[in-house]
Order: C-alpha cells, then sequence, then structure tokens
C-alpha cells in the first residue's frame, strides 16, 4: 500500500491506487463514479474512463473484493440500507407490526409481528414501547418517502440468522458515531490475532480479558449507531461493569484513540469504576 | 495578508456542519447541511428525478432584509449545479443548506452583499463536504474590489467595499471553470479581465497551472483559496482516520 491518498470531489483517482487483480471485475463503493472522457486523437476522439470521487475522503481498496471506495467523515446520520444490522426501539405496535425507531429523526420503520424465530399467531413476542430489537433491514423501498421493513428472520430459512437477532432484553444502549458502529462491526466480523487488533480496535478484546472474572459480557452493534451492552452474569458488579463497558467505547468514539491509549483507558475506567 | 481559517463539523446534531472565519473581510460563518431530508410533498413535483437545493441565510443580529434573499438564490444556483441529485438516495430529497452570519461587520441595509459572498460559499462548500453530500467538483470563490484609482483589493472590508468603484465576486470550479460572476457598480472590459485574472490567482494559485502544482504553489497573497479548502479537509480526514493511515 502507498501514502494513503485523500480526495476532494471531481479528484480522479489515479490507475495505481486502484486494485490490480484483474481476474474480477473492479466495483466502485460509496463516493466513486466512472467518467467517460473524450480524449481527441488524430482520428478524431477516442473514449476512455477515468474514475472520480463525488465526496471527500480517504481512498479505501479492497483487495479481496477488487473494490475501492471513499471512506468519508464518519459522524453521517445513518440512512437504512438492505442488510444492515440495527438496534430499533418499539414505538408502539398495531395489529401486525410493530413501529420501530432505528433514529431519532426519521419517519418509523415496520417490524412485523411474526418476522421472530418460531414465532406464529399465537407465539409471537409482547413488545411494549421502549423495548430494544436487534433486526436485519429488509427492504427500505424505492424513493422518498417510502417505509423501511425490518426483519429478525432470514425469510429463506425462518431461522434468526446471523445469530442473535430477535428482542433485547436488559442492558442498555449507548450511542455512538456510525463509523465508530461500522468499525465495531468489521473488527467483529474479521477475528485476528493482530496485536494492533482490527480496525485499529483493541478495546474488546481488552475488555473481555478484563471482565472474565465478573461472568463476560455481550455487546450488540447496531449500524444506526447504537451500541447494546449487557452483563447480566456478573452479579453485584454487573450494572457497573455494563456502564464502564458504554463508557470505554464511547470515550474512544470521541477522542479517536489509537491502541495504546485504548489499553490505558479500559484500566483507567476500570480502576475508576471499581469493577475489578 | 491573514488567511482564512475553517472547522469541519463543528456541530454534532446536524449531517454536516463548518465553521469559516474570514479575517480580511471580517466575517464569521456557521454552516450547517441536512441531507437528504424528506422534504415537503408539494415539491417533489418540480424535479422527479433530482435533488432540490434549499439556501437559507440568517443574518447574525438584523432581521432578514432583501440582502439575503439575493446572495440565497445565487448560493443556491450555485450549488445547484454542483450537487449530484441523482445519486442514490438523493432524487426527490432535499439538500438543506443553512448558513448563519455569526460574528464580524454585520452588512447594513443598501450596503453590497457581495463582500459576504464568499465566504458564505466557502461555508456551505465546507459543509456539504463534511455531510458527505456527493458533488461533481468543488469550487473556490474571491470578492475584488476596484477602488476609484483602479487599484484592486482583494477581499475587502464592509467600509473598504462601499468607497469601491466596483465590486466583482468570482468563483471558480477545481476544474477551471468559472461558476460565478457577479459584478456591481462601473467598470469596463479591461477592468474586468484584470479582476478575473487577479481573482484566478487568488483561487487557484497560478492560472493555467495543473492541479497538482496549484496545491503546492504559494503567491504574493499568501496560499490560493483552494488549496486552503483541500487542506482543511485533509486535516479532519487524517484526524477522523488516523487509525487506518497508522495502520498502513
Amino acid at each position: 500500500m502507498t501514502t494513503p491518498l485523500i480526495l476532494l470531489p471531481g479528484d480522479d483517482v489515479p490507475s495505481d491506487y486502484l486494485p490490480s487483480n484483474s481476474s474480477a471485475p473492479l466495483r466502485l463503493g460509496p463516493g466513486l463514479r466512472l467518467l467517460s472522457e473524450q480524449v481527441p486523437t488524430s482520428s478524431g476522439s477516442s473514449g476512455s474512463h477515468v474514475i472520480t470521487a463525488t465526496q471527500a475522503g480517504l481512498v479505501s481498496t479492497d483487495t479481496k473484493k477488487n473494490g475501492v471506495s471513499i471512506a468519508s467523515f464518519p459522524n453521517r446520520r445513518y440512512i437504512p440500507t438492505t442488510n444492515d444490522l440495527v438496534i430499533a426501539q418499539v414505538h408502539h405496535s398495531s395489529a401486525d407490526f410493530f413501529h420501530c425507531m432505528i433514529t431519532p429523526q426519521a419517519p418509523h420503520v415496520l417490524l412485523p409481528q411474526l418476522a421472530f424465530e418460531g414465532a406464529t399467531k399465537k407465539t409471537r413476542p409482547m413488545l411494549r414501547g421502549g423495548d430494544l430489537v436487534y433486526a436485519r433491514v429488509l427492504s427500505v423501498g424505492v424513493g422518498a418517502g417510502a417505509e423501511v421493513e425490518l426483519t429478525c428472520v432470514n425469510p429463506a430459512t425462518g431461522k434468526a440468522e446471523p445469530g442473535g437477532l430477535g428482542p433485547l432484553t436488559g442492558g442498555m444502549v449507548f450511542d455512538i458515531s456510525t463509523g465508530m458502529a461500522a468499525r465495531l462491526i468489521r473488527a467483529s466480523s474479521s477475528k485476528g490475532d493482530d496485536e494492533d487488533g482490527v480496525e485499529g480496535l483493541v478495546v474488546l478484546d481488552e475488555l473481555g480479558k478484563k471482565l472474565e472474572s465478573v461472568g463476560g459480557f455481550e455487546i450488540a452493534v447496531g449500524r444506526n449507531g447504537k451500541v447494546w451492552v449487557d452483563s447480566s452474569n456478573g452479579g453485584d458488579s454487573s450494572v457497573k461493569a455494563t456502564v464502564a463497558i458504554g463508557r470505554c467505547l464511547t470515550t474512544i468514539d470521541e477522542h479517536e484513540l489509537n491502541t495504546t491509549d485504548q489499553r490505558k483507558l479500559v484500566t483507567r475506567i476500570l480502576r475508576e469504576m471499581r469493577v475489578e | 495578508m491573514v488567511g482564512p481559517t475553517a472547522t469541519l463539523t463543528p456541530l454534532a446534531r446536524t449531517d454536516g456542519s463548518a465553521s469559516y472565519q474570514c479575517p480580511a473581510t471580517g466575517f464569521n460563518i456557521l454552516s450547517s447541511v441536512n441531507a437528504p431530508v424528506e422534504l415537503p410533498g408539494r415539491r417533489d413535483a418540480l424535479k422527479p428525478e433530482d435533488a432540490t437545493v434549499e439556501v437559507l441565510v440568517k443574518p447574525g443580529t438584523a432581521p432578514n432584509g432583501v440582502g439575503e434573499q439575493y446572495v440565497k438564490e445565487i448560493i443556491k444556483n450555485m450549488l445547484g449545479k454542483l450537487v449530484l441529485g441523482r445519486e442514490r438516495g438523493f432524487p426527490r430529497r432535499g439538500v438543506v443548506v443553512t448558513l448563519a452570519v455569526i460574528g464580524g461587520e454585520s452588512v447594513a441595509r443598501g450596503d453590497s452583499y457581495l463582500t459576504m459572498l464568499p465566504a458564505l460559499l466557502h461555508a456551505s462548500l465546507l459543509a456539504l463536504l463534511s455531510a458527505a453530500v456527493p458533488l461533481s467538483m468543488t469550487f473556490s470563490a474571491t470578492v475584488l474590489a476596484v477602488t476609484k484609482s483602479g487599484d484592486i483589493i482583494s477581499e475587502p472590508s464592509v467600509q473598504t467595499a462601499k468607497a469601491a468603484a466596483s465590486l466583482h465576486a468570482l468563483a471558480f470550479s477545481s476544474k477551471g471553470h468559472l461558476l460565478l460572476n457577479e459584478s456591481q457598480g462601473a467598470f469596463d472590459f479591461d477592468t474586468w479581465e484584470r479582476v478575473h485574472e487577479r481573482a484566478l490567482t487568488l483561487c487557484r494559485g497560478q492560472a493555467g497551472g495543473s492541479d497538482e502544482d496549484v496545491s503546492m504553489a504559494e503567491n504574493g497573497d499568501g496560499q490560493p483559496l483552494e488549496g486552503f479548502i483541500r487542506e482543511t479537509v485533509e486535516d479532519k480526514v487524517h484526524r477522523d482516520y488516523a487509525w487506518k493511515i497508522d495502520e498502513d
């Protein structure tokens, strides 16, 4: 990898920053578009193509998928996209649907009452206003004003795939930036034994090691900038541990800490809260 | 000449925001962008396949006047050409740019609003960038005053502008197009040509240079404005992606 490249809208991506894998077609991610360029030559004009940025940010390439995209500023508002995992809060329920909030400013999204693992007309979960659900975005509709639909099962198999979808009981939700949420999801999906952690995050590994004595913890990350933390096995110190984990995550998000500072922060917060 | 200063994303609850201070003209602008947002239904029939750009300009202490309406229309037309309203998620939705004049000399009734225009344009561009709204290109803008003796003053203050024979606000895209040309007062073509040349140097460094040279170029007027925009964005990206850049 050469030096990091930051582009502004209208800048062309230099060809040496594109992944060189030629077996698969190049995939353009968000923030990039393909423009054809008319190059005047002696025999009329021949068209060539340039890849141009439409957002400001860092060029990031994915050699496995042969993709290139622009990583823009991470504090953006969450816009639902199909297959995203989100943490939704039930607002009210109607005959067939739970009306949920995924971001406070957006219209309510719909979660069918039967879209849970093993749910039938008789055995569906009774969720009240304020309850939390870990769900997948099933469809976002077409155009403005379309309804967003969530689901907690894979419609093909009827199982809660990937695991853990469904109502979240106990625990506490913390707000983080959407960029941090995406990082946490990527970090947990690609397990590395790297000393520096995946995506520059060591906080979860570090907390896992330190909180083993109080029974560990559960965590669910929603792409809508929410993270749910629960450590109900901890007995007396479970509340303290939950709050400590939340504080660690939000502080790292706010101050953009590096791996060394993340380790220090975890130690400091756990000592302050007297969890260990 | 003291260069401008800017901060990206000072506001937490908007999709994108920027604050921009221009010491030469003495303006301090806070801008925020919300996009894409749902618009009231009656508006999306106008351009069903495109996004609608809305601009709001709020003067700091005075009530809204015709001056704000005037610059609002100029900014709206200019940004409307840059925003790629057909990208995914944007058609039939709105891009709302709110510009608040929070400091500096206020433009009194009857004074020219052109002095404030570059600061407003830069603030809205930086906010659009921080909101990650798709744009076809970036731009830089400047305002020049021509005094009665024919001297060109860049980024004049409100007092200087009042005494000037003519005022010119120009904006250039990052590809070198002339995006905006608003003039006021009495001038001839020769004067405009000189103003254009000076503005091009101010915005893009050496006239006619390639993109790489421009961002590096330093001239008598300090750093070109386009380089300033680029540097502000690069700084912010570096800070936000420190974990990623250090890793590589």
